[in-house]
C-alpha cells in the first residue's frame, strides 16, 4: 500500500512510538543497531542478549518480499556511506556519553525494566521481534537514531525554567515535556513526508513541505493556540 | 520610516516565530546536534537540510512556549504549575498521553529502584567498615 515511501511506513512506526489506546509502546530490542558503536554502555546490548534466545534469524536476512514492500528508494541507500553514518552514530553515542552519562545509566536499567514489562505481554512481544527481524540494515539504523534521539535535558531544563519564569522545574516536567515535543517532532516529520509524496517530491525534506506540514497540524488541532494572539 | 506602522511589526521577524512575551535572546541551533538524529529517526534524509533543521527547532521552541503557558493558565487556577497541567493539555492526543504515563511510571519505578539500591549500598558499606575495625 505505501510501499513506495522512502522511510519506514507509518504502521510500523504506530507500533513502536505512537502508542495505541489500548496498550503502551514496549522497549523493542535493536540487536543488529550495534555495529559502529560502543558497545560497553549501550543499552540495546543488555537487551540483545535477551533477544537472541528468540530470535530465529538474523535482522539482515529477512525473507524477500519483506524487502519489497519497505524498499527504500536508492538514493538514499546510496547516501548512507558507512563513513558518515558512523561518525553520526558515534558522536552520538560520545555526545551522549560525555554530558549524558546518568542517563546512559538510565537507559541501561531502563531497558532492564522494560524488557521484564515485554515478557509479561508475549503477543506484543512476538509481533515486535517480527517485525523487527526483517528490517534492513538502514531500517534498522534508523529506527536506532529513532529510538535513541532526545532533547537534552539541560536545554530543556534551561529553557522551561526561562519560560514558566519559577526557579526550579521538576524532573517529571522535563520529561514530559521533552516527550511530547520529540512526538511533535515525529508528527510534523511525517506529515512532512506525507506532503512531498503527494508532491511527487524526494530526497531531503525543505522548508516548505515542513511549513505546509505546521499548517495541517493546525488545523488538526495539534498546536497548542493561545487565543489571544487572535486579536488583530 | 513612520513610527505608526512599527507597532505590531517589531515584535514578529517576518515570516517566522515570535519571541513571545518573555524577551530572552534565544540562541541559534540548540537542538542542532539532537534534531538531525531525530529527524533522520522519523523519517528525513540522514543530512536534513540545515534550513529545514532550524524552521523545526523554532516551531518546536514556539511549541513549547505555547504549551507551556497554556500549562499556566490552568495550573493557575491551582496555584501551582504541575506535571498534571501537561497531562491534561494533551489528553486529546492519544499516543502523546500514552507514552507521557509510560514514561512518567519508569521514572517511579527507577526512583524507586536506585533507592533500594542506595540502602543497599550503605549496608554494605557499614558492613565492610565494621569488618575493618575488627
Amino acid at each position: 500500500m505505501r510501499g513506495s515511501l522512502q522511510y519506514l511506513p507509518n504502521s510500523q512506526l504506530h507500533l513502536f512510538c505512537q502508542t495505541s489506546c489500548d496498550s503502551v509502546a514496549r522497549e523493542p530490542v535493536g540487536a543488529e543497531a550495534e555495529r559502529g558503536l560502543k558497545k560497553s554502555m549501550d543499552p540495546f546490548e543488555v537487551a540483545f542478549e535477551d533477544v537472541e534466545d528468540f530470535l530465529p534469524d538474523s535482522p539482515t536476512t529477512g525473507p524477500g518480499h519483506i524487502d519489497n514492500e519497505n524498499q527504500f528508494l536508492t538514493p538514499s541507500n546510496l547516501l548512507t556511506s558507512p563513513a558518515p553514518t558512523i561518525s553520526i552514530g558515534t558522536n552520538a553515542s560520545i555526545g551522549y556519553n560525555e554530558d549524558e552519562d546518568e542517563e546512559e545509566e538510565e537507559d541501561n536499567v531502563d531497558l532492564n525494566i522494560r524488557n521484564i514489562a515485554l515478557r509479561d505481554d508475549p503477543d506484543k512481544t512476538a509481533k515486535t521481534r517480527a517485525i523487527l527481524s526483517q528490517f534492513t540494515g538502514e531500517q534498522m539504523e534508523r529506527f536506532e537514531f529513532f529510538r535513541r534521539s532526545r532533547f537534552k535535558k539541560s536545554e530543556m531544563r534551561k529553557m522551561l525554567l526561562t519560560i514558566t519564569g519559577m526557579r526550579t522545574v521538576s524532573e517529571p516536567m522535563v520529561v514530559v515535556v521533552s516527550a511530547t515535543a520529540k512526538m511533535f517532532v515525529g508528527d510534523i516529520v511525517e506529515t512532512a513526508r506525507t506532503v512531498m509524496t503527494e508532491r511527487k517530491e524526494s530526497g531531503p525534506i525543505r522548508p516548505c513541505h515542513i511549513r505546509e506540514a505546521y499548517r495541517r497540524l493546525k488545523l488538526e488541532g495539534k498546536v497548542p493556540r493561545r487565543s489571544v494572539r487572535k486579536l488583530f | 520610516m513612520n513610527a505608526n506602522s512599527g507597532g505590531p511589526s517589531s515584535k514578529s521577524k517576518a515570516g517566522s516565530l515570535q519571541p513571545s512575551e518573555t524577551s530572552f535572546k534565544r540562541k541559534r541551533g540548540v537542538f542542532q546536534k539532537e534534531l538531525q538524529h531525530m529527524m533522520y529517526g522519523f523519517g528525513d534524509d540522514p543530512n536534513p537540510l540545515p534550513e529545514s533543521v532550524a524552521l523545526v527547532e523554532d516551531i518546536i521552541v514556539e511549541y513549547v512556549t505555547d504549551l507551556v503557558h497554556k500549562a499556566q493558565d490552568t495550573g493557575s487556577k491551582r496555584g501551582k504549575l504541575s506535571v498534571e497541567d501537561f497531562l491534561y493539555l494533551i489528553r486529546k492526543d492519544t499516543p502523546k498521553l500514552n507514552r507521557c504515563t509510560e514514561l512518567l511510571s519508569m521514572n517511579e519505578e527507577l526512583k524507586q529502584a536506585r533507592k533500594v539500591f542506595e540502602s543497599d549500598e550503605e549496608k554494605l558499606r557499614k558492613v565492610f567498615e565494621a569488618d575493618e575495625e575488627s
